[in-house]
């Protein structure tokens, strides 16, 4: 084999690059993922991980530098100096918004897989027939039962710590035994489900951070700073995780500093070659060669690459001839709640850091309950002891200090509403010609907001939680709704979605491109809609079950 | 408690929102000479005040802390022009209004004197946001509905008007103090890698909260 030729190309190194290698390695394939960024090693590569807040010299507060050198970053919490170096720097990275939209990119080995939530919920039976009911988008070409299996495979690998609860609408998983409610959760709980009757529930946020040693991972230490990288591999990442399975394979090539330019296609054989890429410190040109190609580079950047392929064909790109690519951008809305204060557990406190909280799944538009818009959310929070009791105005010394320096009297309980976001057509991301980066390529343009159907639903989000925890006998509730703008919920979805029918549609029901059967894209740009729950996990059971297919079909000489 | 909730507790206490907070979003002029020159005699000026309003008890206060030193740093780094500008001027006017009300720098008077001082400059930096508060929403709504007319790319994040100086202080200390070595070990309790969670653990009135 020449030096530059390969069984099977990933592109990205995020959660579903990593399980890509992984899992096309593990089967025999010789490998190169590439990586846009710099490479960031486990535990090493972890600069923050394990300083104290007093090490850090603004204490993690944004400087002024920082607010110039990320003007999008700084929309929202993730701009802060603990976690500076995860993030890519908006100002090298621009990008056009025609509509704001909130684009939080990390640029490196293992992508956002480093500084994700790590919530993990399968999407439900209904997830994936909604759209054909509602006559909404285009149909999903699967339904549950064929990722069912899939979501078995790659939680029993990842680790998801969760408890069993029957619900048809958050299917139960292959769990590790479930972190605990607190004391003022389990009240809530017990009121909350006596006064719904059994109709909404409230359980611990299932999410992948290991309560169990777990390969050569060490469970979680309840340090609560998975977002800086956790030594102990406590959390699923690209590094943690898949990297190290696919390393140990001995079949597989990293390589950083790689930006993909474009698919190589060949247009007699209808199949691309290879890729071409830029590196991105010494500005060469390299093409990789391989039989099989997967697009893995986070969604919008997936879709920008097959935009810049095959071009002399189809002028809008690869996989662009049924009009779709680039439509149908997706996220899940949110940041709107309610919060207030229980009375009551003053002689209770807590002992470490719980890296989830709790999650009330979906309600709403299911069974016999029908609104007046279409799909619904589920609500992630939790409950705290928050730090001071109440001290008289203005006072300064001893009596403040003592004040600051015990927790609250009351405990405080807050919930977050996340919303499915419809996938409608004219919301789009395409190429500004006009604009281009410092490697002199194109930058996406954005074209996206939200419309009434998510407008109707927040009133929802809202209200439903102030009157859930009133119910549940929550003191001092106050709603709220601190505005959302499109990309917030770092959850971009679809623009290069699955289907039925090639003309509707850009990938098949195995994630193939209908133009280039080959090539595989099974990051959130393959999403048909986007459920209401958090979508990683479906990312990881997507890319598995389409490498297993992938093999497969090498296997028969029909790639 | 996380530094978030921490930034929460010190705005509630304080009145204001807390600058270099992840909800402060103002995006602003940034000054390539520092517009801030921080003397060796204003930092132990901002220990001591700091000390007044956190002291040393049973545990250490904010001059072990180091409190002037960070707010060195923070006000250097963190703060717009316009925030330096109040706070660098706010120096200044601490100790003028000090003269005039103890007849005597903040430096020579003794910790009865500070205090009693400091309390006096609670009630007006409490007044002036108050007033601040209120002279901004009208400019809040101003700004907002001028805001609907342009497109999104034109509109500008509001600006609110500086808080008073000192209550930029008394929030850099309490942030400083709280987030502080001896802050997080011996006035609160700190363990960097609890190991475990329990969700249920029994609380004796008194006892010190989590640093985190």
């Amino acid at each position: 084999m020449p030096d530059n030729q390969y069984d099977a190309i990933v592109i990205g190194s995020g959660i579903s690059g990593g399980w890509a290698a992984k899992e096309l390695t593990e089967k025999g394939l010789k490998v190169i993922m590439l990586e846009r960024g710099r490479n960031i090693e486990h535990i090493k590569g972890y600069v923050n991980a394990m300083k104290e807040s007093w090490e850090f010299p603004h204490r993690g507060s944004r400087t002024q530098q920082m607010i110039k050198d990320y003007p999008v970053l700084k929309r929202d919490y993730p701009l802060n100096e603990t976690v500076l170096d995860y993030w890519c720097k908006d100002s090298e990275h621009p990008y056009t918004e025609v509509k704001r939209f909130d684009w939080y990119r990390g640029y490196h080995v293992g992508g956002r897989s480093l500084m994700w939530g790590r919530q993990s919920y399968r999407f439900n039976k209904w997830d994936f027939e909604a759209n054909a009911k509602e006559g909404i988008a285009v149909d999903w070409p699967i339904r549950y039962d064929d990722l069912a299996p899939w979501y078995s495979y790659v939680e029993k690998f990842a680790g998801i710590q969760g408890s069993k609860e029957g619900l048809d609408v958050l299917p139960d998983g292959e769990f590790m035994p479930a972190m605990e409610l607190n004391c003022v959760e389990k009240e809530v709980k017990k009121r909350m489900e006596a006064y719904y009757k059994g109709s909404r529930h409230l359980i611990i946020g299932r999410s992948a951070n290991i309560t169990q040693p777990h390969y050569a991972r060490t469970n979680c230490q309840y340090r609560n700073r998975c977002w800086r990288g956790c030594p102990f591999g406590g959390y699923f990442s690209t590094q943690s995780s898949t990297l190290p399975a696919a390393m140990n394979t001995g079949k597989l090539t990293l390589r950083p500093f790689s930006i993909v330019t474009k698919i190589l296609y060949d247009k007699d054989k209808k199949k691309a070659t290879g890729v071409e890429v830029l590196d991105a410190e010494t500005n060469q040109t390299y093409e990789y060669k391989a039989k099989i190609v997967f697009v893995c580079a986070s969604a919008l950047n997936s879709t920008w690459i097959l935009m810049n392929s095959a071009t002399d064909i189809w002028p809008d790109g690869l996989g662009s001839s049924s009009g779709e690519l680039g439509h149908n951008v997706m996220d899940h809305h949110f940041r709107c709640g309610a919060s207030g204060t229980v009375e009551g557990f003053s002689d209770k406190y807590v002992y470490g850091r719980r890296p989830t909280g709790i999650y009330i799944p979906r309600f709403r538009n299911i069974y016999n309950d029908k609104r007046d818009y279409l799909r619904g959310f589920g609500y992630q929070g939790g409950a705290g002891r928050g730090r001071g009791v109440e001290v008289a105005e203005m006072t300064i010394g001893t009596d403040l200090k003592e004040a600051l320096s015990v927790p609250s009297d009351n405990w405080g309980f807050g919930i977050t509403a996340f919303g499915e976001m419809l996938p409608y057509h004219e919301n789009k991301v395409t190429l500004d010609k006009n604009k281009k980066d410092k490697w002199g390529l194109p930058v996406l343009s954005f074209d996206v907001e939200i419309k009434e159907n998510e407008k109707k639903m927040r009133a929802d989000m809202i209200n439903d939680a102030k009157e859930m925890l009133e119910a549940a006998g929550v003191k001092n509730v106050q709603a709220n709704d601190w505005g959302y703008h499109v990309g917030m919920g770092i959850h971009e979805m679809g623009t290069a979605r699955m289907g039925r029918d090639p003309k509707t549609s850009v990938l098949n029901g195995n994630n193939q491109v209908w133009e280039a059967m080959n090539v595989f894209v099974t990051d959130g740009a393959c999403m048909t809609s986007a459920s209401c729950v958090n979508p990683s996990l479906t990312y990881m059971a997507l890319t598995a079950r389409a490498a297993d297919f992938a093999v497969n079909e090498l296997k028969k000489g029909n790639l | 408690m996380d530094r978030r909730e921490l930034l929460k507790l010190i705005a509630l206490v304080t009145g204001g929102t807390v600058i270099g907070g992840e909800l402060f979003l103002s995006g602003c002029k940034l000054s390539d000479k520092p517009a801030v020159n921080f003397t060796e005699d204003i930092i132990a000026l901002l220990d001591e005040v700091g000390e007044t309003i956190i002291p040393a008890t049973a545990t250490p206060g904010s001059k072990a802390a180091e409190v002037g030193k960070f707010i060195k740093v923070m006000v250097t780094d963190c703060y717009t022009e316009k925030q330096q500008s109040v706070f660098m001027q706010g120096i200044k006017e601490l100790e003028e209004t000090c003269r005039k009300a103890q007849s005597k720098s903040f430096m020579e008077c003794n910790a009865e004197q500070r205090h009693e001082f400091l309390t006096g400059l609670e009630k007006e930096a409490k007044k002036f946001n108050e007033n601040r508060d209120k002279t901004d929403e009208v400019r809040r709504k101003e700004h907002e509905k001028l805001n609907e007319g342009l497109a999104w790319k034109d509109q500008k994040e509001f600006e609110g008007t500086p808080s008073h100086y000192y209550t930029m202080i008394k929030q850099l200390t309490l942030f400083g103090f709280f987030s502080s070595k001896t802050g997080m070990t011996e006035t609160l309790r700190h363990n960097p890698s609890p190991g475990r969670y329990d969700g249920s653990v029994p609380y004796i009135k008194g006892e010190k909260a989590w640093a985190e």
